[in-house]
């Protein structure tokens, strides 16, 4: 039996980990990564920075260390599901951060971050469509076996300028623990607040200005965790519907150039740079649709305005799945019937 | 009123999705086929149910496909 008061205390303890943990220690990891050099171009700022990367070895340690001390109070097997994907999920990213993979490289090799969930059991077998859930016992394995690569990805996508997928990820995570709340149980709900405090933390050094960016490790680790909170936490549609920008921004890109590349393969840029530093969307017809180029299509913004939208499109997305919560729970509690 | 289209896109998609769940879990979730009057009605049913579905989400990509063809020739090659 757990107690309202056990929960908040073990809520306390693994938010407070994760967050001080990656707070803390950001910045000597800041400093060892320019050390040995390992950086890259800011191209959007004048003068041309470079900025260490990858955060993603800073994130893991982070939440695998509140994550283990969680199931070291609460003994959930879903909580080993939830590490191993992640752990998973961050070598994958962490390969393509120091050798540019093929484009087919990340979704594919993300299905084998989905198969501790399966092999463990973290699914259910009851797949939530706001109305009501529907039990898919077979059809849920191929499912969260392209959720995890879909989600993943679609984290990575976004990531594109400073402090993107870090401020997303805070803002579509707030529905999504609100929802496994309501409809999954208190221990998911308490596995996913070590990633959503360790994204405030590490958002603090990834906000515009960024003084680390989070490479695919940092990336891919966030986007398929949210998406086994999502799984195990019986939230699938809620977390789609919170992410639909990002879901938008991959779809625009994947429709334009019809196959998987990586964004740097692509030989048409989306945006071009003003001589002020200023981004504009390109007038090539053969330029790939994204989210950032619909957004400049008005005329140039600055990096921070981009962002700023992104933002502000996230938190529109997390409203409409605040909405679809209400319409669940009013469906669930039998307050609505059709 | 920048993003207008944007927010307009993202709600409309929105809806899409709670219209493809309406579907799901009204129309196709109490199909129920009687063929042989034994346990493998249950299985045909099972089966339909999945490629309906399937067939559902498809419809949901192409319809999004659409509009974002759409969308794409109203803002970006307006501009």
């Amino acid at each position: 039996m757990v107690y309202p008061y056990d929960v908040i205390i073990n809520a306390a303890i693994v938010s407070a980990i994760s967050f001080l943990i990656i707070f803390y220690i950001t910045p000597p990891f800041i400093k060892y990564l320019n050390k040995q050099g390992k950086t890259v171009v800011d191209y959007h700022k004048p003068g041309k920075p470079f900025i260490p990367r990858p955060a993603g070895p800073i994130i893991l340690i982070g939440i695998v260390i509140a994550e283990i001390i969680l199931y070291l109070l609460i003994q959930d097997v879903k909580i080993i599901s939830l590490v191993l994907t992640t752990i998973i999920a961050f070598f994958i990213g962490y390969i393509d951060d120091l050798k540019t993979m093929p484009g087919w490289f990340k979704p594919v090799a993300l299905i084998l971050a989905a198969i501790p969930i399966i092999v463990l059991g973290s699914h259910g077998n009851y797949l939530g469509l706001i109305f009501d859930s529907a039990f898919i016992p077979l059809l849920y394995i191929p499912l969260i076996l392209s959720i995890i690569p879909i989600v993943g990805n679609t984290i990575n996508s976004i990531d594109v300028f400073n402090g993107v997928a870090s401020g997303f990820v805070i803002i579509t995570m707030i529905p999504l623990l609100v929802s496994v709340l309501l409809f999954g149980n208190t221990n998911v709900f308490l596995m996913g607040l070590p990633l959503f405090f360790g994204c405030i933390a590490i958002y603090h050094y990834h906000k515009f200005p960024s003084k680390i960016f989070l490479g695919d490790s940092g990336t891919l680790l966030l986007g398929s965790m949210y998406a086994v909170v999502s799984i195990a936490g019986n939230s699938e549609i809620i977390g789609v519907i919170a992410l639909l920008p990002a879901v938008m921004n991959s779809f625009l890109f994947l429709s334009s150039v019809k196959k998987i590349v990586e964004h740097r393969q692509v030989k048409t840029r989306p945006v071009t740079i003003c001589d002020d530093y200023r981004l504009m969307a390109s007038k090539e017809t053969q330029a790939p649709a994204t989210l950032v180029r619909l957004i400049l299509a008005k005329g140039p913004l600055s990096e921070k305005e981009i962002v700023n939208r992104i933002l502000i499109l996230g938190t529109f997305s997390s409203i409409l799945a605040f909405i679809s919560i209400a319409i669940q729970y009013s469906f669930m509690k039998g307050m609505i019937s059709l | 009123m920048r993003m207008f289209g944007l927010f307009a896109l993202i709600f409309i998609m929105w809806s899409m999705i709670m219209i493809v769940s309406y579907f799901l879990i009204f129309i196709i979730g109490p199909l129920h086929i009687t063929l042989f009057n034994n346990s493998t009605d249950g299985l045909i049913s099972s089966m339909v149910k999945a490629s309906l579905a399937i067939g559902l989400v498809v419809v949901l990509i192409l319809l999004l496909g659409i509009l974002k063809s759409k969308y794409l020739r109203k803002t970006l090659l307006k501009n």
